[in-house]
């Protein structure tokens, strides 16, 4: 067997286990995703389309809920490109390690780079050789893959029957103040996402949802800036 | 057709996104400098996405005393036990307990 295509099978398994739990938080997501291609009156198959043509929550909700209230297609498709922006900077810091990768898997590997596995990739990025990360990689990533195919199309059949008071999709950002809890091992990294949140707080009127990407940018810099403080 | 050929586009924007330094800086080193800034990306990013989730269209933040209320006990549920699920059981009910007390 060649080294560019051998496997782990032991971090196969981790990384099925370790995406399982990270992926229950999405659930909500894809439920509202269902519930809004549904409201918004879309071709159910059209909507369900995007969780494999884009595969990213956050952009795929932006276009059917911009859709199906009657925006321009030009307007939704560049807020949505606008809110997946964000994986410009996920790419550039995976690149580092898709370095001692084969092609196949540089082509590959990027498909599924979602905020989860980038979560889950840049701690096992750390501590594994090529083909231990490699295995664990396409695991989790097929994992979440497999999962947000069915739970989306299981939306579209259930979400209209989950009550608006319950506000599931808070779900989502307390997933993500887990994940950057879990990341911090540096007070520089508190000061990235303190300046990040605050710049995207005041920043949340800019059209198509930029702030965000203003907000990220400034968090970044500041991290930057702290951590030549702290040397 | 509209929905299909729009999540085609996103998809083809979306899949570059990912793909661009992987692809394009796979055979190159990466500058020290920039090296220091990625592991902020993360951080950053994220808790951009906290506010971004709870934006809406007109700049306002539901960013109330339920919602901090939550992300408190979740972060600190986060933080001693590192298990997603009992943090969203957790948060979820501090946001609903203190949404129905405010």
């Amino acid at each position: 067997m060649s080294q560019s295509t051998s496997i782990d099978r032991s971090a196969i398994r981790r990384g099925i286990t370790d995406a399982l739990p990270l992926y229950v938080p999405a659930v909500p997501f894809a439920l509202v995703i269902g519930l809004a291609i549904v409201e918004a009156g879309l071709n159910p198959l059209a909507g369900w389309s995007g969780s494999w043509l884009i595969f990213g929550g956050a952009a795929q909700l932006t276009l059917v809920t911009l859709l199906g209230s009657g925006a321009a297609v030009i307007a939704a498709i560049t807020a949505a490109l606008v809110v997946n922006a964000r994986h410009l900077m996920y790419s550039a810091a995976m690149a580092p390690t898709f370095q001692s990768q084969p092609a196949w898997f540089r082509w590959l590997g990027p498909y599924v780079l979602i905020d989860q596995l980038f979560a889950l990739a840049t701690i096992e990025a750390q501590e594994s050789d090529p083909v231990t990360f490699r295995s664990y990689y396409l695991a989790a990533g097929a994992t979440f893959w497999t999962l947000w195919q069915l739970t989306t199309a299981l939306g579209i059949f259930i979400g209209p029957a989950v009550p608006d008071e319950w506000n599931l999709e808070f779900a989502v950002p307390l997933l993500f103040i887990g994940l950057i809890v879990i990341g911090i091992d540096r007070w520089t990294k508190v000061v990235a996402a303190l300046v990040g949140a605050a710049v995207t707080y005041l920043a949340a009127g800019m059209p198509n949802r930029t702030g965000l990407l203003v907000g990220a940018l400034v968090g970044i810099l500041a991290g930057t800036i702290a951590e030549r403080f702290a040397r | 057709m509209t929905t299909f050929m729009a999540s085609v586009v996103v998809g083809i924007g979306t899949y570059a996104s990912r793909a661009i330094f992987i692809l394009a800086l796979a055979k190159r080193r990466i500058p020290d400098t920039v090296m220091i800034s990625l592991q902020f990306v993360a951080p950053a990013v994220l808790s951009a996405l906290v506010i971004a989730v709870l934006s809406n269209d007109d700049g306002t933040v539901a960013l109330g005393i339920p919602e901090i209320a939550a992300f408190i006990a979740g972060g600190a549920t986060v933080y001693r036990t590192r298990n997603h699920i009992l943090t969203l059981v957790v948060g979820m009910t501090v946001f609903w307990v203190v949404r129905a007390l405010v």
